[in-house]
């Protein structure tokens, strides 16, 4: 047997899991080949520090623990499985509820403020509107603004004022 | 040997609702399943929760077990569907974990008092290596990991582990030759 088959079936070989007559023949070989031999060897010695792994007791109180399990009252119905989605979600379902709460406090906070006229050039738009409406009705009027006569009657107007 | 009922005796037994005989049940399992989810997961205290839903599964599913194949195959087979599921929900809640305020650790007094395995100072060492060893192991895919530990621990034929894995022979020896050719480069400087 070449080195290269034998090291391929170390696993099997070293798990006794070929058939007899192989098993043999690779035990021969090892005997024989120094290499292989150490190669083996290395194998092995990694197998053993499995082994070290250490055992866990499970303690007096494990069959207990496992009956009060049993004993719990199983959770029925579609809340559980809420209860479960949420905990899986619990971080999603938070975030979106205070952005939901923020979008709400922002769009009322909003509608308070125009109401209550906080921004007087939105709130008297449609006044303005009216007022562009009377002053181009001025434009009947005996002297409407922007004339010569108009001008007149203001300078009057104002000197009547000072006079008083 | 054990000289009591086979554990297919006592499945049936517990079909009936035979309390004692889940408890000897338990008693005569709790360590193998407890020590291979322990090898697998690498975590006590998982471990222990996880061994314990092993046998809260064979209590709910006593009545409709058959004893077509050994009983250990069996419970094998619920003990690695279990973690494998586990590792995957886990791996879930990973990406989640961040949006977390704070995990809910409930700990029962029982824990508290039986933490196993007190560690004095001379055994510092040999814990250190168990350590070693253990990384490696959570270092290799589910798989590969629990064909070795299977093989390694339990002493199990390939044959075996391939009807607990629901694989083929020669995948199970693929597995293990690719786990221990892993482990080998890991613990290679794990010297005696």
């Amino acid at each position: 047997m070449k080195c290269r088959s034998v090291q391929k079936k170390f696993s099997a070989y070293q798990d006794r899991e070929l058939k007899p007559q192989e098993q043999e023949e690779i035990s021969r070989h090892l005997i024989g080949c120094h290499s292989c031999r150490k190669q083996y060897k290395k194998l092995e010695q990694v197998w053993q520090s499995l082994g070290e792994l250490e055992e866990i007791p499970s303690g007096p109180w494990f069959y207990g623990q496992i009956v009060r399990k049993i004993m719990e009252p199983r959770k029925q119905g579609l809340l559980p499985v809420l209860q479960h989605v949420f905990q899986l979600f619990r971080g999603p379902v938070v975030a979106s509820i205070i952005l939901i709460i923020g979008l709400l406090a922002g769009t009322h906070l909003g509608n308070i403020l125009v109401r209550s006229d906080f921004f007087p050039l939105q709130a008297n738009r449609t006044s303005y509107s009216q007022e562009a409406l009377l002053d181009s009705l001025k434009v009947f009027d005996p002297a409407p603004p922007g004339t010569l006569a108009h001008g007149y009657l203001q300078m009057a107007n104002y000197r009547e004022k000072e006079s008083r | 040997m054990d000289q009591g009922p086979s554990s297919e005796d006592l499945m049936a037994r517990i079909a009936e609702g035979d309390e004692d005989a889940f408890e000897i049940l338990v008693g005569r399992h709790q360590t193998s399943i407890l020590n291979l989810i322990y090898r697998f997961i690498g975590d006590r205290t998982q471990a222990k929760d996880f061994s314990q839903e092993v046998f809260l599964k064979v209590w709910q599913a006593a009545r409709s077990y058959e004893p077509k194949a050994r009983f250990t195959t069996w419970i094998y087979q619920i003990t690695v569907n279990l973690c494998l599921n586990e590792l995957k929900s886990a791996r879930r809640k990973k990406w989640f974990q961040f949006l977390r305020f704070g995990e809910d650790q409930e700990n029962t007094i029982e824990d508290v008092i039986v933490d196993p395995s007190p560690s004095p100072e001379d055994l510092l060492l040999s814990r250190e290596r168990s350590k070693r060893i253990s990384e490696a192991l959570q270092g290799l895919p589910a798989n590969q990991r629990m064909a070795l530990v299977l093989k390694r621990y339990d002493d199990l034929s390939y044959n075996e582990i391939a009807g607990i894995l629901g694989c083929s022979v020669s995948a199970v020896e693929s597995l293990l030759v690719r786990a221990k050719r892993t482990l080998q480069k890991k613990l290679a400087s794990l010297k005696k």
